[in-house]
């Protein structure tokens, strides 16, 4: 493809002068258009051909499948609870409508404040907010007012990530800390024992329906089956209800190696350890609850691949990768069962290891310098030793 | 001799594989000697411009310490003292005139115009005559792409090589090692932290093989002839191949070979430049060169890599059938594990498949912080955390820095680390920085 008519444009409007301060948004669009033509000046000549960008947009790409499912199931719940006779596609249509100014929202917001603070800072602007942009509408009721999300993404971005210096300095999820802005900010639309379905295409109307979790909390035994679970066809935020969907991009994350497969399977086992722990002590209904059905209700699959993996926020360590995530899935359910007040468990399960992981590395990295300093006084007790023999 | 093994690491698939035929350009008259080579020595001029030397006469010392300096490979008269900014001596250019001198044989002493060759670690300086290593390391199989295989470097020479061997054997025991597994398995670093780690405060010598030999010759003969086969290709070299030279050797002659056109034979040196970077030593680690530059003092490569001075459309969304990515963000990445199932490999239409990697000088992106985690670990077989080291030397974190074992790395170590890294992030100046600074500490 030749694309030198694009390449001589973008030189072309390159800014100088007195609108260099523009550099940074021009920089954003050009690199976004081109890979640079950067040669490499020391070390080493040659190069990787990932960069940011391509890493971020797997992330986009594995969100994919969870998104349309969203969509979907968006438009399916209002069919149920309204009693309309929908055909699936108009179900998807419905869904991708309510879906739309969520998603334009969270990205004018986040980019245009992103921007802000890359040219304030003649920064290059960070590809991170992508995924996070997405993520942000994904795992928010549908019903959640624009100006709230607004407010939130505002929030996460500026308090979450900027004041630390941008993407890679933050030590929180900043899509979680965004929902747990609107949580604990407006517990009225997001209160979890109940998820808002969408009652009509514009209107701010909305049907309370159960999830399976508020009706544990409540003491009920779930009413949606397994198999619902599994598929996802169940109330709850817009994009985290179907376990299949996030497995499918789970499976790229995996594969590319974008996203760490201990933290992922050690979510799981956390979660499952600590289910089987409950399962064995039986006192309620709950507890009872055999530990599959934490994978499948609520955000925990959805939490276990695309946030507790987040890179920046989680333990940088092998080892404390392990430690990170089995504590992850182990909180989340212990929250889920013995905390009624906050039925779903993984958000705030996450966040709190976020901000235990620089712990974690601390003391994986401190048994490393440790075996350093005794091989040291080893070596120079047999030097000593050699020395006095001599 | 003795083997080691490690799986962590990458072989990179760089075309230009040098064919195993030696060509002898031991006839070449320009040979340089380079004292930006050598870190940490501060050199001054024995010699002026116009004056007779031999084979093995000082060229220049260290200022530091008298005893080391760099000797003249070939015998001749000095062509010319080449400065830099601030007028640091860059190379000595000797013009080989007469046939290198007759010695007698003699024992390996700091005084031998061999003594150059052996390295130290920590910082990678000319060997310290004063320090007690606890090892000679020797590495006998050279992982980089392209790198030379050094039993055929070697063949013909063994004799040499035992010579050099115990010579060496005089100041600590000698390891000869030949490491199994992917790059960076026989770099020293790895050797070393395989054996055995170094401690702060200790120390470990290194040669290369073929300096090994070099040494056998001067203690058998008293003859000072450095030589060395070097692998010469990449994927912009024309007919890649081995050549046996003299350390130092003016590239001219071989960039012509592997650069020119057979149809515009009349395009001279400076032409060939625009498009193709010539390095001496490492596509990973070595040092860009001008065509009619010379071969570094301890390397034994060189590599012709196109320049990636060009747009990518889109570079971040296309599948990327030709690139290269260690991650498997590309299409290539998925068609990598097909071709290493055995089952596969007679398939004929699976080989037209095979992905020919577009190589070059491209960043590929532009520089990030740090944000992926988790593959450092994958090419660094080191009981070492990398990216720790990193930010500890980013931040110039001195004490954190030892504890995190800066001592047993060089900057090559990291080579692969840079490599990969889709922040790319300038590792291995990060590293010899910091190296720097505990170096002068060490010194003053």
């Amino acid at each position: 493809m030749n694309m030198k008519w694009l390449e001589d444009w973008f030189e072309k409007i390159e800014p100088k002068g007195k609108w260099s301060w523009l550099g940074s948004t021009y920089e954003a669009f050009h690199t976004f258009a081109f890979t640079p033509k950067t040669v490499t000046k020391s070390g080493s000549h040659i190069r990787d051909a990932v960069d940011m960008k391509r890493s971020i947009i797997i992330v986009v790409i594995a969100l994919i499948p969870a998104l349309l499912f969203g969509m979907w199931n968006i438009g399916y719940q209002t069919a149920m609870s309204t009693g309309a006779d929908w055909h699936w596609l108009y179900m998807w249509w419905f869904g991708f409508l309510r879906m739309l100014p969520l998603i334009v929202v969270s990205y004018v917001v986040g980019l245009g404040i992103e921007f802000a603070f890359a040219q304030y800072r003649h920064h290059e602007v960070n590809e991170g907010y992508l995924a996070t942009g997405l993520l942000i509408p994904m795992i928010v009721p549908v019903t959640t007012p624009l100006w709230q999300v607004a407010l939130a993404v505002a929030f996460a971005v500026i308090i979450g990530k900027e004041v630390f210096g941008g993407s890679g300095m933050n030590f929180l999820n900043p899509a979680l800390v965004a929902r747990a802005f609107l949580f604990f900010a407006y517990p009225t639309h997001m209160s979890g024992d109940k998820v808002w379905i969408a009652n009509d295409l514009w209107g701010s109307d909305a049907i309370a329906g159960a999830t399976p979790m508020g009706e544990l909390a409540a003491g009920m035994h779930p009413s949606a089956s397994a198999l619902d679970m599994l598929i996802g066809t169940i109330p709850g935020s817009t994009c985290e209800t179907s376990v299949i969907a996030i497995a499918l991009g789970a499976l790229l994350l995996l594969f590319t190696g974008i996203a760490s497969w201990r933290i992922m399977l050690s979510v799981f086992l956390g979660g499952g350890l600590m289910g089987l722990l409950f399962n064995a002590i039986g006192y309620n209904e709950y507890m009872q609850l055999p530990f599959y059905y934490h994978f499948l209700m609520g955000g925990f699959a959805f939490g276990a691949v695309f946030m507790a993996t987040d890179p920046v926020t989680a333990a940088q360590t092998n080892t404390g990768k392990w430690i990170y995530g089995l504590l992850i899935g182990a909180f989340a359910v212990l929250l889920r069962v013995c905390n009624p007040a906050y039925p779903e468990g993984m958000m705030l399960s996450i966040l709190f290891m976020n901000c235990m992981a620089p712990l974690i590395d601390h003391c994986v990295v401190a048994r490393n310098i440790k075996a350093r300093e005794s091989r040291l006084s080893r070596a120079s007790r047999a030097t000593r030793k050699e020395a006095h023999n001599g | 001799m003795v083997k080691i093994k490690t799986t962590k690491g990458l072989d990179i698939p760089l075309g230009g594989i040098a064919e195993r035929f030696v060509v002898d350009m031991r006839g070449v008259k320009r040979h340089a000697v380079k004292p930006t080579d050598c870190v940490g020595f501060t050199p001054r001029l024995l010699v002026a411009e116009g004056d007779t030397v031999v084979a093995g006469q000082p060229l220049m010392q260290d200022k530091r310490d008298e005893r080391l300096f760099l000797p003249s490979p070939v015998s001749g008269t000095v062509e010319a003292i080449v400065r830099g900014e601030k007028r640091r001596l860059l190379e000595v250019i000797v013009c080989r005139n007469t046939q290198s001198n007759q010695n007698t044989p003699s024992a390996l002493t700091p005084e031998a115009p061999v003594w150059w060759m052996i390295k130290e670690r920590p910082f990678g300086t000319i060997a310290n005559p004063d320090h007690k290593p606890k090892g000679i390391f020797v590495s006998l199989r050279d992982t980089n792409p392209l790198a030379p295989d050094l039993d055929f470097a070697l063949k013909g020479r063994e004799h040499e090589f035992e010579a050099g061997v115990k010579a060496l054997e005089a100041f600590a025991p000698v390891h000869c090692v030949k490491a199994e597994g992917p790059h960076p398995a026989g770099n020293i670093g790895t050797i070393v932290a395989a054996i055995d780690p170094i401690n702060k405060g200790e120390y470990i010598w290194s040669v290369n093989a073929q300096d090994v030999a070099n040494i056998g010759r001067w203690c058998l003969t008293g003859e000072y002839r450095p030589e060395r086969v070097i692998a010469v290709g990449g994927p912009a070299a024309k007919c890649p191949k081995y050549y046996r030279v003299t350390c130092g050797v003016c590239l001219q002659f071989i960039s012509e070979a592997q650069m020119m056109d057979p149809s515009y034979p009349q395009l001279n040196t400076e032409h060939l430049t625009l498009n193709t970077r010539i390095i001496s030593g490492s596509p990973l680690s070595g040092t860009t060169i001008a065509a009619d530059g010379f071969l570094g003092m301890y390397d034994q490569q060189v590599c012709f890599i196109e320049e990636g001075d060009k747009y990518d459309f889109m570079g971040w969304l296309m599948p990327g059938l030709k690139k290269f990515s260690f991650s498997k963000t590309f299409l290539s990445g998925l068609l990598r594990p097909l071709m290493s199932l055995r089952s596969l490999e007679s398939l004929e239409t699976l080989k037209t498949l095979t992905p020919n990697y577009n190589f070059n000088t491209n960043m590929h992106g532009s520089v990030r912080p740090f944000l992926f985690t988790g593959s450092f670990e994958r090419v660094f077989p080191f009981d070492i955390y990398p990216l720790q080291l990193i930010k500890a030397c980013i931040v110039g974190d001195v004490e954190l820095q030892e504890k995190l074992g800066i001592y047993e790395v060089e900057p090559e170590d990291f080579a692969l680390c840079e490599f990969i890294d889709p922040s790319k992030t300038e590792i291995q100046t990060i590293i010899r920085e910091a190296l720097e600074v505990l170096r002068k500490e060490s010194v003053a």
